[in-house]
């Protein structure tokens, strides 16, 4: 209690310690007697990491630059909305009689057609931007001996690592925000629930979390700023066409198909079953089709391209239902998806619950936005070690033969 | 005097290099302490232990009686920093530059405002407030460098190389502005290699070479120690014939280890004995009828001094009282 009451009373100032010394000697008693704050602490770690976030928003946000860009970005998007929302319209106009002629089913049809569009054109965008945001965070600060300075004042590592990554993101986030109107369009046309969206919008920020942090940590160990550009993309790559490659290469060698039973005996080596859903969870893409599948209740378009990509990884399954085969999905005539009956990996281990409308949705997308968590987590706290110059964690092959030595 | 830097047995081993052997250095409040040594002397090594920038492989580093290693953040309260090269921010006005730098001190937003204008003024860059930092001079950028390591009013300033690439008036202005400081009550430390700075600024100095304090002290004290050992230069009156025998008078004195005639006309003397002795050398020279115009040492400054420690000429000795 004498603790919260002192804080508070002194709550006016900085929330820091300036130790004023008069002679060397009081200093070290000073030193010596101070009891640890946290919550000071913890506001000062706060103060730093607004510091460089305020720093680093100065720079990218001065002038018109920022707002044009975002004017232009919003105006492509609502162009491609447009766009999307003829081509449904064509797609599924001449083919109302599969439902009953409904022109509500249709119309629900098209909104999450639009819906599905728009969240994959802003995960593209989340997947491009934010980790070059990150990029060049930490090593061009290197670059320019600026670090140094920073790091000879008392601002926490972990302050200038949040500080960068926020303030990177930010932008980022703006461009999502600023969406948000555009995909609530998709009310008017029925199909998704708001519930959907925001779904869509939680893997949206995790992915651009998660890949800002890839993109912060690898800025972090690597000196350049163009090198950790070029391996920043090419993790980027390797996540997302990289995953699906493999995916692709694990079922054809496997020989499974997800319209097909599995037999654990084909496949080579330990090539057996269908792929691991493991492999996807870093793919942004992967989620967020998930989701936009989970918005369409397992039918739909999306859900069939999932299938054929993923070619079963991911259990988009309908529950039970998906046993004999059978054939749900005649809708899409469109993006060279042929009708593909929809299976998880119902076959060999079928324990989906069956929910309403008998449907198994929403298994793979929270577990990627864990995972994602997980990671970033992990790859901040390595940058925290690798930004602090007294701790300097770095692994023999990263470390230059030929030290400059210091004059 | 209170010392308010200090270093002992100073170790920093990197793979396959020893950049700092074994280092004390004492630096008492209020000075201007000068570290001088050729490139890979380990002098920027040794600021950025101090600068809690690097882990001392062994040894104790204490400014203002804090062992930077066991309590670094303590330590980057009262000391100021500036690196050798200085990093300019892109897109960031000057009072931005000092606001950053401020605010992670934690220095709450009516402090920093009035703080920043003081600052500017001080050092003069008070019109530039709203400029870009990227357009400044390079003499301006130092200034404003020189400013962000006082925005916490820290009682030590480690500067590390702060004159190289300045314009003789930069220069000028940059030791204005570092004596103004020492008037504040603040202690400088100074790396540079540029020894005719040091010598007019710096109070003391220590000599580094290889890891190493070759000689530290006031500059009058380490010049006196070692001008025992010095260049004299005379002008001798009249024909070549009488400033040949003026040299082979000068050659016959013990003291006199060599006497070269130079092109310009001159006689260099290589010596050895102190002021008195020198004194000696000349009352006996003109006693002899030798009409000297001038007699002087050759070269007294630091950088001779600094030439004569560092190739081993004089025999390193640790300290000066």
């Amino acid at each position: 209690m004498a603790e919260l009451t002192e804080i508070a009373a002194d709550g006016s100032d900085s929330g820091i310690e300036i130790v004023e010394l008069s002679t060397p000697a009081v200093a070290t008693q000073a030193t010596a007697r101070r009891r640890p704050r946290p919550l000071r602490a913890l506001r000062f770690g706060f103060s730093g990491i607004a510091a460089v976030g305020v720093k680093e928003l100065r720079g990218r946000m001065r002038g018109r630059r920022a707002f044009v860009i975002l004017t232009l970005y919003l105006l492509f998007l609502a162009a491609f909305a447009w766009a999307w929302q003829l081509i449904a319209v064509r797609t599924y106009e001449n083919s109302g009689s599969l439902y009953g002629g409904s022109a509500a089913f249709a119309a629900a049809l098209v909104g999450q057609e639009i819906f599905g569009a728009l969240l994959i054109v802003e995960t593209l965008l989340v997947v491009f931007l934010a980790p070059a945001f990150t990029a060049g965070a930490i090593s061009m600060e290197r670059e320019k001996q600026t670090l140094d300075m920073l790091a000879a004042t008392p601002i926490s590592s972990l302050a200038i690592v949040l500080g960068k990554l926020f303030s990177a993101l930010t932008y980022v986030f703006i461009l999502i925000i600023a969406s948000i109107p555009l995909t609530a369009m998709v009310f008017v046309f029925g199909g998704v629930g708001p519930d959907e969206v925001l779904r869509g919008y939680v893997v949206l920020v995790v992915s651009a979390i998660g890949l800002g942090s890839m993109g912060l940590f690898i800025s972090a160990l690597m000196q350049r700023t163009q090198a950790a550009t070029v391996v920043t993309f090419f993790g980027v790559m390797a996540l997302t066409m990289g995953t699906i490659f493999v995916t692709l290469f694990w079922t054809k060698m496997a020989g499974v198909s997800p319209d097909q039973p599995v037999f654990r005996s084909s496949g080579i080596g330990p090539i057996k079953g269908r792929p691991p859903e493991q492999l996807l969870w870093f793919n942004p893409f992967a989620a967020e089709y998930d989701v936009i599948c989970g918005a369409s209740d397992g039918y739909g378009g999306w859900c069939a391209r999932l299938a054929e990509v993923t070619n079963g990884a991911i259990s988009i399954g309908i529950g039970g239902g998906a046993t004999g085969g059978v054939p749900v999905t005649q809708v899409d005539q469109g993006f060279g998806a042929q009708p593909v009956p929809i299976d998880g990996r119902s076959i060999i281990n079928d324990v989906s619950p069956v929910q309403p409308f008998g449907i198994r949705r929403d298994t793979f997308w929270p577990r990627s936005v864990v995972a994602w968590i997980v990671l970033s987590t992990v790859m901040i706290l390595a940058s925290v070690q690798l930004v602090t110059p007294t701790r300097r964690w770095r692994p023999g092959f990263l470390r230059r033969p030929f030290r400059k030595v210091a004059t | 005097m209170t010392t308010i830097v200090r270093t002992s047995g100073l170790v920093k081993r990197y793979p396959g290099t020893l950049a700092v052997a074994g280092l004390d250095l004492d630096v008492a409040q209020g000075e201007i302490f000068g570290l001088v040594g050729p490139n890979g002397a380990g002098k920027t090594t040794t600021l950025r232990i101090l600068a809690t920038l690097l882990r001392a492989t062994a040894g104790v580093a204490e400014i203002a009686g804090i062992d930077v290693r066991r309590n670094p953040d303590a330590a980057r309260r009262v000391l100021g920093f500036m690196p050798d090269v200085f990093g300019v921010y892109d897109d960031m006005k000057v009072w931005e530059y000092l606001d950053f730098f401020a605010r992670c001190y934690g220095i709450p937003a009516d402090r920093r405002r009035r703080m920043i204008g003081d600052l500017l003024d001080l050092v003069d860059l008070g019109e530039k407030r709203d400029s870009y930092v990227q357009g400044l001079s390079r003499g301006m950028q130092q200034r404003l460098c020189l400013a962000h390591t006082l925005v916490h009013d820290p009682q030590v300033l480690l500067l590390d190389e702060p004159a190289s690439g300045l314009d003789p008036r930069a220069r000028v202005e940059l030791r204005e502005l570092l004596r103004e400081l020492r008037a504040l009550g603040k202690t400088i430390v100074i790396s540079s290699h540029i020894l005719p700075e040091l010598e007019e600024l710096c109070t003391s100095v220590a000599i580094v070479d290889h890891g190493q304090v070759l000689a530290q002290g006031r500059v009058a004290d380490i010049e006196k120690r070692l001008r025992y050992g010095a260049v004299l230069r005379v002008r001798v009156l009249g024909t070549t014939e009488e400033i040949g025998q003026a040299r082979d008078h000068f050659a016959s004195d013990p003291r006199v280890a060599s006497a070269t005639i130079l092109d310009d006309g001159e006689i260099e003397l290589g010596f050895r004995g102190d002021d008195d002795e020198s004194a000696g050398l000349l009352a006996g020279a003109v006693a002899a009828g030798i009409r000297i115009s001038s007699f002087a040492r050759a070269a007294s400054d630091l950088e001779e001094l600094f030439l004569q420690v560092t190739s081993g000429q004089i025999p390193a000795q640790p300290q000066v009282a």
